[in-house]
């Protein structure tokens, strides 16, 4: 579903990914592990168009998207929930969510019945959004702002879920969310996996949790890839033991 | 009494304009995070070239065809100088707004030279029997106001709902909003953040050129003549809170209240009217040193 091929990306003289190669089969969860600064997020970046790579080509369903813009690609069913979750914090729940649908519905609707279309489309979008997320519902008219992380990242999760992607890029779900808390949205995304066959592409620090979920992983160390392997071998390899999983 | 009302009136008509100019300035800085110092120069454009159509047209044919041709020209500008400075330092796209001040101003004097021309009001229309606009003024029992200073209230009242529902409720308002609070985030919802800040600047232009027609015949038709309306918006944008629609209406109207009455009331021979500006300006001041953000602002200005 998406292939990564020596990509390489920088921010202007500072180079982040020295050719980065990965691919992620369609229907699976591929996670990319790594320490601080070994550019998880920057691979994520250059995925969704935010940062342009510099050589290397990205495919996603058979189709070159590394020259398009992050508008445009996620419009092709990619949706990239970023670090730092990336909130319209202003704005109200449901307007994030109504924000979240914005790249299925842009332009005007030519006519009444597309009108209709749309809006049951949409709402049929925020029925399944707030299944995952029932918190989400109460907390509707409540501006993003003052929602607690777990919430906060709940939002950005059904924000990113309201553009009906086939494949969700997600940056580091559990950065600064207690573990409890963490260890519901991995099954929130498990379940995301399951049931509606969206493809994810998990971005992580706690390499304990995504291996439990992911099928494949890759890690990333200083820009490069420096393993690559199922889950299952990652979690028995003595290096990515030493590192990662802290044992 | 009667006379305290009066000027309460004017004041507030007067300080509808400012604050729409400063509405304008807003709807700009919200987006853009420019201060465009042209703002005043492009109402003072767009109020001539409303003069020249009013050679041959009507006042009522003339009113939207202005607002069109201000949207496009904001936008255009946006599109054309603006885009072109984007992201870098403040000063820089200050000074260019500041070109664009003075190219306008230019070009306004040499199209239409220096000499003051009278401007008309919104001439009178007839709704069933009822008057609307036109001379004359309406007895509202304890004072009298003046046809023109309503239209400008209603006219100021009537944009800022009109931009209310827009912002609210459609999606292209809210896409709005999104982008000026987290770009980055926007382009991620598929948002095109460049035509964003095209529409900002358009709706900017438009607002501000009604800002033109209204106070264009309360003091000639010239060049220079938003010179003075811009400081007062500035301060109104400042004084409501520099990203807030609403503190910029407000933040004009307690301008033009203040300056209409500290020009009437305060003794001539320590205050009088040759020292209202310095007055309002003062209590904008006062303001800012209790509230650093405007008295709607909420964020801290960190950008600038």
């Amino acid at each position: 579903m998406l292939k990564l091929r020596e990509v390489v990306a920088a921010y202007g003289p500072i180079v982040a990914l020295h050719g980065v190669s990965l691919e992620v089969p369609e229907g699976s969860i591929v996670t990319v592990l790594g320490a601080n600064g070994a550019g998880k997020s920057t691979t994520l970046r250059a995925i969704s168009g935010l940062l342009r790579p510099r050589e290397g080509s990205i495919e996603f369903e058979g189709q070159r998207i590394d020259r398009l813009s992050a508008e445009q690609i996620v419009s092709l069913g990619m949706s990239h929930i970023p670090e730092g979750r990336q909130l319209f914090s202003e704005l109200t729940v449901l307007e994030n969510l109504r924000l979240g649908a914005y790249s299925r519905f842009a332009g005007m609707a030519s006519g009444i019945r597309e009108y209709r279309q749309r809006r049951r489309d949409f709402e049929a979008a925020l029925k399944q959004v707030l299944e995952y997320f029932p918190i989400l519902a109460e907390r509707k008219n409540q501006v993003a702002g003052t929602l607690s992380g777990g919430e906060q990242q709940m939002l950005a999760m059904g924000r990113g879920l309201m553009a009906r992607p086939r494949l969700l890029l997600l940056d580091e779900p559990s950065m600064g969310l207690a573990p409890m808390v963490t260890r519901e949205i991995f099954e929130i995304i498990h379940t995301i996996n399951r049931t509606q066959g969206v493809t994810i592409l998990l971005v992580e620090q706690n390499a304990n949790l995504a291996l439990e979920i992911a099928h494949y992983g890759y890690v990333l160390e200083t820009g490069r890839i420096a393993l690559a392997d199922t889950s299952e071998n990652l979690r028995k390899s003595e290096a990515v033991q030493r590192s990662y999983l802290g044992q | 009494m009667d006379e305290f009302l009066q000027q309460v009136v004017t004041g507030l008509a007067t300080g509808s304009v400012y604050g729409l100019l400063a509405l304008a300035i807003v709807l700009i800085y919200r987006t853009t995070n420019v201060l465009n110092f042209a703002q005043g120069e492009m109402a003072m454009f767009t109020t001539f070239v409303a003069w020249t159509v009013l050679q041959r047209g009507e006042y009522w044919l003339m009113f939207p065809l202005v607002l069109l041709m201000a949207a496009a020209m904001g936008g255009f500008i946006e599109l054309v100088i603006i885009r072109r400075v984007e992201g870098a330092p403040v000063l820089n796209i200050i000074i260019v707004t500041l070109g664009l001040f003075a190219i306008l101003n230019n070009v306004a004097t040499w199209r239409w030279g220096g000499i003051p021309k009278g401007f008309p009001a919104p001439p009178e229309i007839q709704v069933t029997g009822v008057k609307f606009f036109g001379e004359g003024a309406l007895d509202i029992g304890p004072t009298v106001v003046s046809y023109h200073d309503l239209t400008i209230l209603v006219f100021a009242v009537a944009i800022m709902a009109a931009l209310y529902l827009f912002f609210q409720y459609t999606p292209l308002g809210l896409a709005m909003r999104a982008t000026a609070q987290n770009p980055i985030a926007s382009r991620l919802m598929g948002i095109r953040v460049g035509r964003m800040l095209a529409v900002g600047w358009a709706l900017s232009a438009t607002v501000g050129a009604v800002a033109g027609l209204l106070i264009a015949p309360l003091i000639l038709l010239q060049p220079p003549m938003m010179m003075g309306v811009l400081l007062y918006a500035f301060a109104a944008a400042v004084l409501g809170g520099l990203d807030s629609p609403v503190g910029a209406i407000v933040g004009g109207l307690i301008i033009g209240v203040s300056e209409n009455l500290v020009g009437t009331y305060t003794p001539k021979e320590w205050l009088g009217p040759d020292m209202k500006l310095t007055v309002t300006l003062l209590i904008i001041v006062v303001v800012l040193l209790i509230r650093p953000t405007g008295i709607f602002g909420r964020r801290a200005l960190r950008r600038v």
